[in-house]
């Protein structure tokens, strides 16, 4: 018999495990509105950013999908839009597919409102409606089925492959396998000496060549700088923990995708397919930006899987950090929803870890608060392609 | 007795990771498919750094969970410490290119 959870409704068919209203940017110049709306009105996001101007097209369509992808979140309940003027990211199309999927989208332009006060009065009035009429929607049994895992490393260390990795990786396969929902992990450049096994791991040929591809353009984009990689990556907190090369990162940030097939390799801040399975999406290894790339594509809830420990954390998806690395655990107790360092160099084993981790999720899903949450941490950070014009 | 605190991932590995603080000069006994091993440490490897179990040559392939990662920049004894002091990645080497165009910037 599955496992149920407690989520709400959305007339798009998905279900949030979150109830959220969101404030959105499309451009730098609505960036302070957006924060101050969201100081004044109880309950919402802001979602700044400092793109949606003077880009070229692929960062264009990368960034409206992105935010999209917020506003239209099974963990967003409705969204306001707030734009500058004209900007090639449009708040009136973005409000327009918003209501679309069913959720109340509002659409604020600062030069229509004759100036950023006069929007903000508006942006508050539009957020406060917005927030009472989420507050209405109750909590209701859904199907695990539902669900989609997002998957990150953060600050990994070599006790990340070696544990909670594998924790993560576990937990992911028992929502997909045990009750048919989807995971997703992403981060291409920490695939680099482990893109041979992984891209086998393909369901098709098309798929494993596009994972190799894939691969081997960031190796070309890298190269590219003219310069040795080392210190991006790994990065120096990765080498302080012990992790000598990319190759020895990426090959324990595999172990957290698990060994099962992959079904597909999708673009940055692209939807998550319906089918059930594990899906890669291509971003960089930079934890902002790989996060906020899978929560524009949908997943419910993350799984950070952290060596030395991290804030690296989502507003709209809630993300669960789980160490294996005592040291870590003891250092930011308040970073560390999930602690399996005994499996690590304990009595316990990793089934007993991946117990730990389940029983995490299953609160979180039906409406504990994770650490980051009960605190307010979050960053949002969209991967940029080209250069601005 | 075996140690414990260390973790040797796939049996053809030419490294372990430690789990604990070790001290250079102390001797541990590590068991690699089934046969017993003493490696003498030479220096302090600290929790989760890495040390060699096998001599590896300057130019050799390093490995872990089996696979590569990297290549030795100076000849290593078993014992020895494992680190970017003397391991190099095959990935993202900009500096190697061979058809690099890209005007470096300034640093």
């Amino acid at each position: 018999m599955s496992e149920q959870f407690l989520g709400y409704e959305r007339d798009d068919d998905s279900i949030g495990i979150r109830n959220h209203t969101v404030i959105i940017s499309t451009a730098p110049y609505a960036n302070d509105t957006v924060k101050r709306a969201a100081d004044i009105v109880e309950n919402t996001i802001p979602i700044t950013h400092p793109l949606g101007r003077c880009q070229t097209k692929p960062d264009v369509f990368q960034t409206y999908r992105t935010l999209l992808g917020y506003a239209t979140h099974p963990n967003t309940y409705g969204a306001v839009v707030v734009a500058h003027a004209g900007e090639i990211v449009d708040g009136d199309e973005l409000a327009e597919d918003i209501r679309d999927t069913g959720r109340p989208g509002e659409s604020i332009n600062v030069h229509r409102q004759k100036g950023a006060m006069n929007a903000l009065t508006a942006t508050v009035n539009a957020a406060q409606e917005m927030v009472r009429d989420a507050s209405k929607q109750k909590r209701v049994p859904a199907d695990m089925s539902n669900l989609t895992f997002g998957i990150n490393c953060a600050t990994s260390d070599t006790t990340s492959g070696l544990c909670q990795h594998k924790a993560t990786a576990n937990a992911a396969w028992r929502l997909i396998t045990d009750h048919g929902g989807r995971g997703c992990f992403a981060e291409t450049p920490e695939f680099f000496g482990g893109e041979g096994e992984l891209s086998e791991r393909a369901v098709n040929d098309n798929v494993r060549d596009e994972i190799l591809e894939r691969v081997e353009h960031w190796d070309e984009r890298l190269q590219a700088t003219g310069y040795d990689v080392r210190g991006a990556q790994p990065t120096p907190d990765n080498m302080d923990g012990g992790l000598t090369t990319i190759e020895e990162k990426s090959l324990g940030a595999l172990v957290k995708s698990g060994d099962g097939p992959i079904e597909d390799i999708i673009d940055y801040g692209s939807k998550i397919p319906d089918n059930s399975g594990m899906y890669i999406m291509d971003t960089p290894g930079h934890g902002a930006e790989s996060v906020t790339g899978i929560g524009a594509g949908g997943a419910h809830f993350m799984i950070i899987s952290t060596g030395q420990g991290h804030t690296l954390s989502n507003a709209v998806m809630p993300t669960i950090k789980i160490t294996g690395n005592p040291n870590s655990a003891e250092r930011v107790p308040g970073q560390t929803d999930v602690d399996v360092s005994e499996s690590l160099v304990g009595d316990e084993d990793f089934d007993w870890a991946t117990d730990q981790l389940w029983s995490e999720i299953i609160d979180v899903v039906s409406g504990k608060l994770t650490m980051s949450e009960a605190v307010g941490e979050s960053q949002f950070a969209i991967h940029r392609i080209g250069p601005s014009t | 007795m075996a140690e414990k605190y260390v973790a040797i991932v796939e049996s053809n590995d030419n490294v372990a990771t430690a789990l604990r603080d070790i001290e250079g000069r102390e001797s541990i006994e590590l068991v690699v498919n089934d046969q017993t091993m003493n490696i003498d440490i030479t220096e302090d490897i600290g929790f989760g750094h890495k040390f060699a179990i096998q001599p590896i040559d300057n130019g050799e392939t390093v490995r872990k969970y089996g696979k590569s990662i990297g290549n030795a920049t100076e000849d290593i004894d078993p014992g020895d410490r494992i680190h970017v002091h003397n391991v190099e990645s095959n990935y993202g080497r900009g500096d190697l290119a061979d058809d690099n165009q890209v005007q470096a910037v300034s640093e």
